[in-house]
């Protein structure tokens, strides 16, 4: 089971830090979800939404980068060539969902790149040089560690819901929430529980200082991705400024 | 090493004291191994031994206790870390990390030790304990086994004084358990003190050498090596413990399926399972059982390694594996895959992950094609659940959780029920409750049992499906 929150050691692609995926999904949520954007050129736009299918192919995601790539290609290409060949009801719908697509979907793509490469201490070891108090950082990749394990329990409830024959148009459809969240709640209380009784027998404590022998740092890649990613900061102060315009 | 004296401690909200009066010494370099019935407080000694009592679970605590030299009450599990390594039972829910190489590393990072300090002891641990395959993994990619050796690696890395190990093979195969055996070796070659909580005995034979057995929270006896060993499998069990003689070892045998017992009668009506084979990826087959025939009121016990597909088998008879074509023929009747979901049933090994109502007996009768409270309160009755009949069904014990789940499968009409390890970590008179469940079952059910348990295997099944890893196509 590979999903989301699980560092594939193996096969994560370009080795990047944790710090240049943070930026890239800061930039990608400020500038092309958050509507800044429109500020900015359109191809700049474009460039900053496809990096995370690079970073996808790199990590030989093949179908999630195939997947990726053709609904966003799909539905920026109507937004910009298509609107006036489509008319009635249909056209505003249409393009709105385009608009939602080429919106939302880069950020998620990154975030859930972002989590699924990232491993628990390269995590810690960014936030640590980030000068993040650990009084955040423990509790955060406390957190990175029990998203899987919740996601596994809630595989095996779904099996046995569906062996009860409790299923949504059943007769218990009206349960469904119920009977998935109580032995979801209890089972992981109960490892969180376990989770923290053995991460204090190994000596975790917000009083120490840890070491990290997770060597992160910033690489050529990194570079690139940083040069992209500052683009349409700097247009836009140039912009302001009045310096350039388009 | 371990100086506990005139010791009681009580969990809150619990009438009755865990441990009353114990004293204990444990010597550097000794291994010691605590054993008796569930609930007779091993688990407790163990966690006074980790300082997890009484600063994480908390209650009422009386005498003293001493670990390398520290007073616990006064130390916390965060500073004992240094000194006392800990195993747990759960092999889900002891790792911090989701890589393995940076969980080796986690409880050196937080001892501040050098950076290249860690990556020569990580070194030299992965060297001993013969680990290399198992470096840069994720951790969520490996079997139970393979995620135990990883805790007692990280716990080595860290090279405390005392270990302490809480039912370490609970969730283990044969195999794993040797593997653990040999780590446990190590250690005792190396001068470390170990203490061990468990069920299965066998395994400890070479290493433990002094045995001390617990009865409702008091020590009741200690055995040297040779005396506690040497006793046959009818003393063991009278004294509420497993047996540890060489069982017939199942899953040493011929993959196939065959009856425990050859001169045994067979039922004449059986199933019959068609095109039951299937694979992850092509060319890479899982299952192939065709025509595999499993008379019915059977008992069988699904043996094979980790990996043998024994999980993918009860999803694939249970209805629930994806893209699964197979079918089960019995006389004329054919259950395809979505036929089976109303003809099998599972008692998963976690029972909390199905019981969801919100009391025993709206969850047995939650499957019930036309409501019948009488049917429901009959089967109670014969499961010795009445009394718990409105309770919640989360508050019950583990036995009676597995029964709980067992009435609303009988009550569903289902014919055949998988049991998925069902005695993993259980003492022998739970074991022995279990066995005799399933014998009574067995009137009017066929069942099969996934299980790396021979005493179980010995006591309640007639017949043995041995899986084992097939050859790439």
């Amino acid at each position: 089971m590979n999903g989301l929150f699980q560092a594939n050691i193996a096969d994560r692609g370009i080795l990047l830090d944790p710090r240049t995926k943070l930026f890239a999904l800061l930039t990608i949520i400020v500038f092309v979800l958050g509507g800044m954007g429109t500020l900015a050129p359109e191809w700049l736009n474009v460039l900053i939404s496809i990096t995370p299918l690079v970073f996808l192919c790199s990590a030989k995601q093949w179908g999630k980068a195939l997947g990726f790539g053709a609904v966003y290609a799909a539905a920026d290409l109507f937004l910009i060539y298509g609107v006036n060949s489509v008319n009635g009801a249909g056209k505003y719908l249409l393009i709105m969902l385009c608009t939602l697509i080429v919106r939302i979907l880069p950020g998620m793509i990154m975030g859930a790149y972002l989590f699924a490469s990232t491993t628990v201490s390269e995590f810690i070891a960014a936030m640590h040089r980030m000068h993040m108090p650990v009084q955040l950082t423990i509790p955060m990749s406390v957190m990175f560690r029990f998203f899987p394990t919740v996601l596994e329990e809630f595989f095996s409830i779904n099996s046995a819901m569906k062996m009860r024959d409790i299923r949504f148009g059943g007769k218990n459809a009206d349960k469904m929430i119920e009977y998935r969240i109580v032995p979801l709640l209890i089972c992981s209380a109960r490892i969180g529980s376990e989770l923290s009784a053995a991460a204090l027998t190994r000596g975790l404590s917000t009083g120490t200082r840890r070491t990290n022998i997770c060597r992160i740092g910033f690489r050529m890649p990194d570079l690139i991705v940083f040069a992209i990613m500052l683009c349409p900061y700097l247009l836009l102060i140039l912009k302001k400024a009045g310096a350039v315009s388009w | 090493m371990v100086k506990i004296e005139n010791l009681s401690f009580c969990y809150p909200n619990s009438e009755e004291a865990s441990l009353h009066g114990i004293d204990l010494e444990i010597r550097p370099g000794e291994c010691v191994l605590l054993c008796g019935e569930s609930g007779c407080g091993k688990t407790t000694v163990t966690r006074l031994l980790n300082g997890l009592i009484p600063h994480y679970y908390e209650g009422t605590l009386e005498g003293r206790a001493e670990v390398c030299g520290a007073d616990i009450r006064e130390t916390p599990p965060e500073q004992l870390s240094a000194k006392v390594g800990s195993v747990f039972q759960n092999p889900r829910s002891q790792f911090f990390c989701v890589d393995t190489t940076g969980e080796l590393a986690f409880g050196c990072e937080n001892m501040e030790l050098p950076e290249d300090e860690i990556r020569a002891r990580i070194a030299k641990t992965v060297r001993e304990m013969q680990i290399e395959a198992l470096l840069d993994r994720n951790i969520f990619n490996l079997s139970g086994g393979e995620k135990q050796k990883i805790a007692c690696a990280g716990i080595s890395a860290m090279q405390p004084e005392l270990l302490v190990l809480d039912e370490p093979t609970s969730n283990l195969d044969a195999d794993a358990i040797g593997m653990l055996a040999e780590i446990l070796k190590l250690w005792k070659q190396s001068g470390k003190t170990v203490v061990i909580a468990e069920h299965r005995l066998g395994w400890l034979s070479e290493t433990a050498d002094r045995i001390i057995l617990l009865q409702n929270g008091e020590i009741t006896a200690e055995y040297g090596n040779a005396e506690f060993f040497s006793k046959t499998d009818a003393e063991l069990n009278s004294l509420g413990l497993r047996g540890c003689r060489a069982e017939t070892d199942w899953l040493h045998g011929d993959a196939g399926f065959y009856p425990c017992d050859p001169a045994a009668p067979a039922s004449a009506e059986a199933y019959r399972f068609c095109d039951f084979r299937f694979a992850y990826q092509k060319h890479r087959p899982v299952l192939q059982l065709d025509g595999l025939e499993i008379p019915k009121h059977a008992v069988v016990a699904v043996v094979g390694h980790n990996g043998a597909g024994k999980t993918t088998f009860s999803r694939c008879l249970c209805g629930l594996q994806k893209h699964f074509k197979g079918s089960i023929r019995c006389g004329d009747a054919v259950y395809g895959s979505k036929q089976l979901r109303a003809l099998c049933y599972m008692v998963m090994q976690d029972v909390n992950h199905q019981l969801f109502t919100d009391s025993v007996l709206e969850e047995v009768m939650l499957g019930m094609h036309a409501p019948d409270e009488a049917a429901a309160l009959d089967i109670l009755a014969r499961m010795d659940l009445t009394a718990f009949r409105d309770r919640h069904p989360m508050s019950l014990s583990g036995g009676q959780k597995q029964r709980t789940a067992v009435c609303s499968a009988c009550l569903s009409d289902r014919e055949i029920l998988i049991f998925d390890e069902p005695t993993s970590g259980l003492d022998f008179r739970r074991m022995q409750e279990t066995a005799a469940l399933i014998r009574e079952l067995r009137k009017d059910k066929t069942i099969f049992i996934v299980t790396h348990d021979m005493e179980l295997i010995a006591k309640c099944c007639t017949h043995i499906l041995r899986l084992e890893r097939m050859p790439e196509a």
